[in-house]
């Protein structure tokens, strides 16, 4: 097989943090991937089989399931998230931490429980349902792409499940975190039939599992 | 233009002449491959009860099942959504007495209400061969050998089985690697999701070492013979060996010994069939146990679409056709129907046989080339 190897990564925070790593697991962008103004998001690496593709974080998870790349770093909150049966995640690459909480108006939270419906708006209705379920509690998610910290105060739903590093966008919109879901960290991700089927995965998968642990055992 | 109405829902789609002939060759082939091995087809209704359906095999979900309340029983009925569990209905009921062990293969179409998230079809054609009445190694071993058989008489190149331990994190839950019952779902997942994080984080630390005794089967192997903690996977891996063994070089092998993607009911081996151009699984296999008869019993399923996706379209040579002009030599024309002709019968004067798919006209008592 001499087809080029796809490998996504996500837009944004996590991809300051990867970029050191994926070059000491060897997958070096060309320059043209720094260059803010450049548009296109596809582009070439330093080995001549493998290309990088630039999406949203939530899309490199899709388009590692689904096969159209073969490999991927993204937050373990997207992968759990999805929940794809044809995702590994099999290199915790220790970067990108942050959590994914539960968060409320400070002047309504820790009132007395006992309802059994809620509405919260999040980027994550699964983990948001599954989270209320084992509460025994039905969660009515309002899916929005960004800026969940105004719900609350416009009345769209009374909590909101969010990603969480420093607290500080909560507390300036007079929100408080009442529990927490799930740590997060960036990992790599492969697809199933690819890391079977090529050679040439199993190889990546293990350069970063390397490279992780020589950061771990620092 | 095509109304709203015609449209079919979302993972339903009509196989057009072209892919219909492509599938029925492909169906053809693995049958009569199964056959060949002493697999007598079987062909159980399309609805059944829902009990039934879910009561044979550890694991099977009607969740996703299409049911419907029968009007006569008053019981639920469901669609099949996997034609193994009613082959092991039958071996359990009417071919109780049969001898065994008994091989029964099967073909035909399963649905689901809910498609995957990454596979809208909530229809699809499986195949499959089962053995009931064993799950030793020869078993194993004759599965296995008989999918390979199955998929290279369709025509099915580059392939690569990937061997599984379905049932090992029980196994080594009990004593080697001991982890509390109620935890061993939570690891058990992560050990599917190859999520070394996650694995840490749910307590199974000391399964890490399986996320890597993965890979080709030589190495795999002798990494998960180094792990194996007290003996007490010696004979699965003396047994995974001999497989290998019966397959020689016939195909690309790999070991996976923690995956569980797909084998919710298998117990000590499971393997799954790829081929090259197909990005999913062609099929899978292994051993388990049939509920209710509590009978050892192995076989595999195949899915047509994936069988399609690895053939591409090598297999789609035009065929030749015959064009009968009107007041054409009957006898002449099942004459040739015998030979292997396909003919295509003219009703009125002015017709194009070129535009109705013809490479040869009837003229006399012979073919003549367009």
């Amino acid at each position: 097989m001499s087809a080029p190897l796809t490998f996504a990564v996500p837009k944004g925070r996590i991809l300051d943090e990867a970029l050191p790593v994926m070059a000491r697991a060897g997958v070096v962008p060309e320059q043209a991937f720094h260059d803010k103004a450049n548009r296109s998001l596809t582009f070439a690496c330093e080995s001549e089989d493998m290309r990088l593709i630039r999406v949203r974080a939530f899309d490199v998870a899709t388009f590692v399931a689904h096969g159209a790349a073969q490999l991927g770093i993204v937050g373990s909150d997207v992968i759990e998230e999805f929940d794809y049966p044809d995702l590994y995640a099999p290199v915790d690459l220790d970067i990108g931490h942050c959590h994914l909480a539960v968060a409320e108006p400070k002047d309504s939270a820790g009132a007395p429980g006992g309802a059994s419906h809620l509405r919260v708006a999040t980027k994550y209705p699964n983990l948001t349902r599954r989270h209320f379920e084992r509460m025994g509690i039905q969660a009515e998610c309002v899916k929005l792409n960004g800026a969940m910290e105004i719900a609350p105060s416009l009345d769209l739903a009374s909590r909101i499940v969010d990603l969480v590093s420093s607290g500080a966008t909560l507390r300036e919109n007079g929100l408080v975190e009442t529990s927490r879901i799930l740590d997060i960290s960036a990992r790599l991700i492969v697809n199933r039939a690819a890391l079977k089927t090529d050679s040439r995965v199993a190889e990546l998968v293990e350069a970063f599992r390397t490279e992780a642990q020589a950061r771990e055992a620092a | 233009m095509t109304q709203p109405d015609d449209l079919l829902p979302v993972g339903l789609e009509d196989a057009l002449p072209v892919r219909a002939a492509a599938i029925t060759r492909a169906m053809r082939q693995v049958l009569s491959a199964m056959d060949a091995n002493g697999y007598d087809r079987v062909r159980p209704p399309l609805v059944e009860f829902e009990r039934s359906l879910a009561g044979r095999m550890e694991g099977v979900a009607t969740r996703r099942m299409v049911r419907f309340t029968d009007p006569d029983s008053l019981r639920t009925l469901a669609l099949r959504s996997d034609m193994t569990v009613q082959v092991g209905r039958i071996a359990a009921t009417s071919l109780r007495d049969a001898p065994r062990p008994l091989r029964l293969c099967y073909a035909g179409e399963v649905a689901t209400l809910k498609a995957d998230q990454l596979d809208p079809a909530r229809q699809r054609l499986q195949l499959g061969a089962e053995l009931v009445g064993s799950d030793s190694v020869a078993a194993a071993s004759e599965a296995v050998g008989v999918a390979l058989d199955a998929l290279e008489a369709a025509g099915v190149t580059g392939l690569s089985v990937d061997f599984t331990l379905p049932d090992i994190v029980d196994t080594l839950a009990e004593e080697a690697l001991p982890i509390p019952v109620d935890r061993r779902e939570a690891v058990r997942r992560e050990l599917d999701m190859k999520d070394a994080g996650g694995l840490k984080a749910a307590g199974g630390e000391a399964y890490l070492p399986l996320l890597y005794a993965t890979g080709p089967f030589d190495e795999a192997i002798g990494k998960l013979a180094a792990l194996d903690a007290g003996g007490v996977l010696a004979s699965r891996i003396a047994g995974l060996r001999e497989i290998a063994a019966s397959l020689g070089t016939r195909v690309r092998l790999t070991l996976d010994p923690s995956e569980r993607h797909g084998f919710e009911y298998q117990s000590w081996f499971g393997f799954t069939l790829h081929a090259e151009g197909a990005r999913g699984a062609l099929g899978r296999g292994g051993t388990y146990a049939i509920k209710g008869s509590d009978e050892p019993a192995t076989g595999f399923s195949l899915y047509m679409e994936p069988i399609l996706e690895a053939l591409g379209s090598a297999d789609a040579a035009p065929r030749e056709a015959l064009f009968l002009p009107l007041g054409h030599d009957r006898d002449a024309a099942a004459r040739l129907r015998t030979e292997g002709w396909r003919t295509v019968a003219a009703l009125a004067e002015d017709e194009d046989p070129a535009a109705l798919g013809c490479t040869h006209v009837l003229e006399g008592a012979e073919a003549k080339p367009l």
